[in-house]
């Protein structure tokens, strides 16, 4: 798959491809290419913002450019999941060196790093606050001792099993520990931590690009956020997920970390998240390919006027290309996410399938987009989604 | 006994139960011409013929108009003959009567979504308007004792809005109120209160907490709360929420019914732009979908706790929307959204989370439960039902009734707390 320059990123017809290098078409049989991340950084960053580049700030030192995660002024220690990085010594910086070699479910306190080594992150006040008054939710865990990583390079950490130590989670009750820290701080954003969640997940659903590990939030377990004087949001946390798709009975609950950083009122949050894995990856393959299977076989044209339907019905033959829109749509969303403006995928309003030449699924369609806190219906072309390609090819046009 | 059926009253009509239809086969449906005076008097000589059992469906009337008359087999011949006997010109409208009504008798019950009672009513499904009035009254037909229904005003379209009362007697008894559907995109609301409604009928004199409370308080609820919004988002556009009234000054149209109040009115938390779906309206209380229920919560002066139900989000919620200062009994409140909370989860364990709205979603203006409560009516409420998001307005069916039943009982919580706290 060459990797094609966009053009302008939001005019007609625009494409991006996030996809490099490797070829990802279809093996022969049922053995499929391996995964492999699709940028040559590790983990999971998001692009620079393009507008006006990321700004610097006396919480920050230097930019947050790919690949690189912010750190504090004065502060030593990683940003959330860039510690993982010191649990793998297997790890180069070649791209497209493959897949990581040998899951050590290592760097306990590492990985759920967004307090590992780093000082109490205290929102920032105006007026300041006896700290006596707040149970500290965070204990800053024993020193990793190994110092501040390389801010660069994080490698693509899915790890089996993860341990907390040191670190207090916040009981997820109802609603309650996030309450306690915006009441302390009333010019966050409510909810602020859930929002940092959900457009951590969007951006880690989009750049995963497979359809069968889809995430969702389950619970928040902890979160600092401060706002800088420019109004910009930095927010880490630690949240649970569940599979989009849950099979029956199947409970899979994965964790994230993840710093999200909020421009204000603008979108496209700037993104690091370490997720453990969900599904093993030999089977998150195979599901891929049993969904791109089941798509080669529905006819075409697709006789399709909405998906759900009014009663919120989908067809168990269509469901793939619901999924697979919700993982082009989880692209937009992440676009479109600000500190205050959140979506959910409300209905594919239109869907066109197109014969390729290739063995790809090509399609277009149009997904309606719930705003919060506007209540607004917007509405989104996305023109095409390929599948599959494991490289995420989002293609975001038109609105 | 001479049965008048004629053809449009069975279309529209909403039966309880099945009429005794004579059986009408081969009786057919002439209609006479009687071209002056003597001719209509010599039909009339027809009807006064009691064994021919003529059915005027059209009577003689002046010269000129027709004149329908259903003639029963067995009379056929001599009517027929009578007529040509005194030239009166008459033709056969229908040849056979009774597979016409057959055709009418299917079609209406098809058309009732075939529900006779509210025991075969599909509560899994989600249902029109037309459905859910019918269901109404069928609901009332089944318990009059218990249940009457109330117009409470007419929409900007002018259809009728309707609230169901459930009482047990007394004269204005200290009451609750509860509402779905006043977005009208969030049809598992609508749904749930029809199921709501049976729930109350069913558990009178079974459960102890509802017989307790429908003993000395009365419930009301009103389930589509947005009639014409709910018209049209099946007719047109499913993700409809506002009003359907008309802006003037703009090509848009529709206000949010949920920032219409008079409480906060015009304050942050509302849009000023009527292409919006938070459009707040030209003043409060514009829509008269919200008129009609603060007339009438005015009126009645008795109402003790307030709800109402949107959906998606799961949560429940209580004042302020348009302010951050915190309700007067915001603890008091906190504690019973957590006993709703928690009785909502025993069943299927969804989790829902609570606290006042300003604080758990964004700054809402004008929205139902601040002015309620500034109403002095202490027990408030929003719940946001199923689900987070995965579906979010387009909740599959299949849940319709998970969803009430788990709704129910968090109701129940805040209807029993307010009977053991009169105030």
């Amino acid at each position: 798959m060459q990797r094609r320059e966009a053009g302008s990123r939001t005019g007609l017809g625009a494409r991006r491809r996030v996809a490099a290098g490797k070829s990802c078409s279809l093996g022969e049989g049922v053995s499929i290419a391996p995964l492999v991340p699709c940028q040559r950084s590790r983990g999971w960053t998001s692009p620079a913002p393009r507008r006006g580049g990321a700004a610097a700030s006396r919480h920050r030192a230097g930019k947050l450019g790919p690949g690189r995660s912010g750190s504090g002024a004065g502060r030593r220690g990683p940003g959330a999941g860039s510690s993982a990085g010191r649990a793998r010594p297997g790890r180069t910086r070649a791209p497209g060196s493959g897949p990581p070699r040998g899951r050590r479910g290592v760097a306990r306190r590492g990985l759920i790093s967004s307090s590992a080594g780093a000082a109490h992150l205290e929102p920032v006040r105006r007026t300041p606050r006896p700290p006596a008054s707040m149970p500290p939710r965070l204990q800053p865990p024993p020193a990793s001792g190994t110092g501040r990583p390389r801010a660069a390079v994080l490698p693509l950490a899915l790890l089996l099993s993860l341990a907390l130590q040191g670190v207090a989670a916040a009981p997820a009750g109802a609603g309650e520990p996030e309450d306690s820290l915006r009441r302390q701080d009333p010019e966050l954003p409510r909810g602020l931590l859930e929002q940092a969640a959900r457009a951590a997940l969007h951006f880690v659903n989009f750049r995963a690009g497979s359809p069968s590990t889809l995430r969702v939030l389950a619970d928040v377990l902890e979160g600092r956020a401060r706002v800088n004087p420019k109004k910009e949001c930095q927010v880490d946390l630690v949240f649970t997920t569940d599979r989009y798709n849950p099979e029956e009975g199947e409970e899979r609950l994965g964790k994230c970390s993840a710093r999200v950083f909020f421009r204000n009122q603008k979108p496209r949050p700037a993104i690091n998240v370490t997720c453990t894995r969900l599904i093993e990856k030999n089977k998150r393959q195979q599901e891929d390919y049993l969904l791109y299977k089941h798509m080669k076989q529905l006819k075409t044209p697709l006789d399709v006027v909405s998906i759900p339907d009014s009663h919120g019905h989908i067809d168990p033959s269509l469901r793939p290309i619901w999924d697979l829109a919700f993982l082009g749509g989880s692209y937009v969303m992440w676009e479109k996410t600000t500190q205050f403006l959140h979506y959910y995928m409300a209905q594919l309003s239109s869907v066109n399938q197109w014969k390729t030449n290739d063995d790809a699924i090509d399609f277009d369609y149009t997904v309606l987009l719930h705003e919060f806190s506007t209540q607004e219906i917007k509405n989104k072309a996305l023109v095409p989604l390929k599948f599959p390609s494991f490289c995420p090819l989002i293609l975001t046009v038109h609105s | 006994m001479a049965l008048r059926v004629p053809l449009t009253h069975v279309r529209g009509k909403t039966l309880l139960g099945s009429p005794a239809v004579r059986k009408a086969s081969q009786h057919q449906v002439l209609r006479i011409s009687a071209a002056d005076e003597a001719q209509v008097q010599k039909v009339k000589e027809l009807e006064d013929l009691e064994h021919l059992q003529l059915d005027f469906w059209r009577g003689p009337g002046q010269p000129g108009s027709p004149i329908d008359v259903r003639v029963p087999f067995p009379s056929i011949q001599a009517v027929k003959a009578f007529l040509e006997a005194h030239g009166l010109g008459y033709t056969i409208m229908i040849e056979d009567v009774q597979s016409l009504l057959d055709e009418e008798q299917e079609q209406m019950f098809a058309f009732q979504a075939r529900s006779r009672s509210t025991d075969t009513f599909n509560y899994a499904t989600y249902h029109t308007l037309e459905e859910i009035y019918g269901f109404m009254d069928l609901l009332v037909a089944e318990h009059p004792q218990l249940v009457s229904k109330l117009q409470i005003g007419n929409t900007y379209e002018g259809r009728p809005i309707y609230v169901l009362k459930f009482s047990t007697g007394g004269n204005n008894r200290p009451a609750i109120w509860i509402d779905t559907g006043i977005h009208s995109r969030e049809w598992v609301t609508q749904a749930s209160g029809v199921w709501f409604a049976k729930k109350i009928t069913q558990d009178y004199g079974q459960d102890l907490t509802l017989t307790a409370i429908l003993d000395s308080m009365d419930i009301f609820l009103e389930i589509v709360t947005n009639p014409d919004g709910f018209a049209f988002t099946h007719s047109k556009n499913r993700m409809w929420r506002k009003t359907r009234s008309l802006t003037p000054g703009s090509s848009c149209v529709g206000v949010d019914p949920n920032r219409n109040w008079d409480a906060g009115f015009g304050m942050p938390g509302a849009s000023s732009n009527p292409c919006t779906d938070t459009y707040r309206g030209k003043f409060a209380n514009s829509e008269v979908e919200v008129k009609s229920i603060v007339d009438f919560v005015k009126s009645h002066g008795n109402i003790k706790a307030f709800v109402s139900i949107h959906s998606y989000s799961q949560l429940l919620l209580y004042p302020y929307g348009y302010k951050a200062e915190p309700a007067p009994n915001r603890d008091e409140l906190d504690q019973l959204a957590k006993s709703a909370v928690t009785a909502l989860a025993s069943l299927y364990g969804t989790k829902f989370k609570y606290g006042s709205i300003i604080k758990t979603i964004y700054q809402a203006s004008g929205s139902t439960i601040d002015w309620t409560y500034s109403q002095g009516i202490k027990y408030s409420f929003t719940f946001e039902l199923r689900d987070t998001g995965r579906y979010g307005f387009l909740l599959p069916a299949s849940q319709i009734v998970p969803t009430a039943q788990e709704t129910w009982l968090a109701l129940r919580t805040i209807m029993e707390y307010t009977l053991n706290h009169p105030y």
